[in-house]
């Protein structure tokens, strides 16, 4: 394991191996609060760096991980993980590296009982109001940790302790596209109908995941989020799902 | 001129795929590739096409397949015992199919993924972000596939092919350990776990996927208790179960995943694990990037010509 200080007072980049075919470098925060700015620079610089023979750049919580084409690297993979975060820290050091402005997203939540599925059961084991558990949701800014499970599944956090709830023990079957869940620490959105084990606690009308939309997701990782409270009729006035008419 | 492959009956779990969909995995769209690339790319050498070509991927049992035309195919991969219009036709060959002839598969006899290549271009409406690969779907009954056709030739195999099919069918179906990079968890697992992973056999449960690959074999420990923050793993990624078993993610794994990541097994072993039968028992082994680097140059060196 290799670490590089990329300036003195700013945390340092581990690199590791994922297998022979992935470099994952790790930034070493201690407490993950929110996903660390140099992290989030980093990954725009590589993205907007397009490296031959990159296939994919992953972000998510404190590694980015860069899929590679063995065939494109004669190098020792340590080696050219070290030159591109070399390339990063130069950058840097002139002031050559663009910040994108982070998204902040407002996502529609109806919570009302017919759509949040779990929220009767889940007010009474936390000992609290819907009304509470509402505010104390949509109160909140989440950062997008990543995303996975699904095509645009966003991972976001952190949810406030009070209104945290275990997974499901087995999945259900089927969860609603646009069904907004919790699971522990973590909140986020199915972005198609699928089986699925998170707390359900409300529905928004738009759609997360749209293949044939050019940017394909509503979320990236690094994005801010916040939920709005919207009642029944505003979400059948919104609704984009299917199922719902 | 258009000609057509048309799906007479459905498999259990048939597709079409290429080398995968790249660039997209940080969206959580996966790459979804073959299962054994190898197989699927000695198809098309056999028919002279692109190594990454599209081609149809199926597991037993396989739908069963009609050409409107005459064109050229190969099956290459698991021995599903295929036959045209009920008369056996061989592996690893370029087969001449005339219109109207059915193709299907009578029994598994050994691996578990074959792959049908055909010469022609298929029609770019299949594509969604620069792959062929089925996004989450499988072959259907009344499925089909419009297809360019290629210029007449003939096709035969010459002494390259032959090298070619040789090496590939000594890489996937020769007994092998199955080779991997310790990951991130490795040194969190206790010291049993370790002596057993490296010394005991395994074999894949009848539950495995196209998602991933169950191992049964003795259960596998952390020393204690540890939680991980998700990260992105890939094909290959070997993670812990907090049961105690070991998952290998396949060609549809998730981009991302938060279990123990205790390694990966490397590229080219990859193809043999996926052909490998659930009764079949086989070992890891431990090796290091120099070595996988090293043996995935000279495999796809017998595809150069």
């Amino acid at each position: 394991m290799v670490s590089l200080g990329m300036q003195s007072q700013r945390p340092t980049f581990q690199i590791q191996l994922l297998g022979d075919h992935a470099i994952v470098y790790k930034i070493n925060t201690g407490q993950l609060k929110d996903i660390d700015p140099n992290l989030l620079a980093f990954t725009q610089f590589v993205t907007n760096e397009k490296i031959n023979g990159i296939k994919d750049i992953i972000l998510a919580y404190d590694t980015l991980t860069l899929v590679y084409d063995i065939l494109h690297f004669d190098s020792n993979p340590f080696l050219f993980a070290h030159t591109i975060l070399e390339a990063f820290n130069n950058a840097s050091k002139n002031n050559i590296v663009s910040i994108e402005r982070r998204s902040m997203i407002e996502i529609p939540v109806c919570y009302d009982e017919s759509l949040g599925i779990d929220l009767e059961n889940a007010v009474k084991a936390l000992n609290c109001s819907i009304d509470e558990l509402i505010q104390q949701h949509s109160e909140k800014i989440y950062t997008v940790y990543c995303l996975g499970f699904l095509p645009g599944f966003a991972y976001m956090g952190e949810v406030p302790h009070a209104i945290q709830l275990p997974r499901h023990p087995s999945p259900r079957s089927k969860v609603l596209a646009g069904s907004v869940g919790i699971a522990g620490k973590q909140t986020g959105i199915y972005p198609m109908n699928s089986p699925g084990g998170w707390q359900i606690i409300g529905r928004t009308p738009i759609k997360i995941f749209d293949p044939t939309s050019t940017s394909l997701t509503l979320f990236k990782a690094g994005d801010q989020v916040r939920f709005k409270p919207i009642d029944l009729k505003l979400f059948h006035t919104l609704n984009t799902h299917e199922d719902v008419h | 001129m258009k000609m057509s492959i048309k799906i007479i009956k459905k498999g259990l779990s048939d597709r079409i795929i290429d080398a995968g969909r790249y660039g997209f995995q940080h969206l959580g769209i996966q790459p979804s590739g073959p299962m054994d690339f190898l197989s699927a790319q000695l198809a098309n050498t056999i028919l002279d096409n692109d190594l990454n070509h599209p081609v149809f991927e199926l597991h037993f049992p396989a739908a069963v397949f009609e050409f409107d035309e005459a064109m050229y195919i190969c099956i290459c991969g698991a021995n599903f015992v295929p036959v045209i219009n009920e008369k056996s036709v061989a592996l690893n060959t370029p087969i001449h199919v005339y219109p109207k002839d059915q193709l299907s598969f009578l029994q598994p006899i050994e691996g578990r993924s074959c792959y049908l290549a055909f010469k022609g271009k298929l029609d770019e409406s299949k594509k969604w972000l620069n792959s062929f690969s089925s996004f989450q779907t499988t072959l259907n009954k009344g499925d089909h596939f419009v297809i360019h056709k290629a210029p007449e030739i003939v096709l035969s195999i010459n002494p390259f092919k032959q090298n070619t099919i040789q090496q590939v069918q000594k890489n996937l179906f020769n007994e092998h350990e199955i080779r991997f990079i310790p990951g991130p968890a490795w040194n969190d697992l206790d010291h049993a776990s370790i002596q057993a992973l490296m010394h005991k056999s395994f074999t894949i449960d009848a539950k495995s996927n196209r998602m991933g690959f169950l191992f049964n074999g003795p259960a596998i420990h952390l020393a204690a208790p540890k939680d991980y923050l998700s990260s992105a793993v890939t094909m290959g990624t070997i993670q812990l179960l907090p049961n105690g078993q070991i998952i290998v993610l396949m060609a549809d794994h998730q981009t991302i995943g938060g279990y123990a990541n205790l390694g990966q097994i490397i590229l080219v072993d990859l193809p043999r694990l996926a052909q490998l039968n659930n009764q079949c028992p086989f070992k890891l082994s431990i090796t290091n990037v120099q070595t996988a680097h090293q043996l995935y140059r000279s495999i796809q060196s017998w595809f150069m010509h």
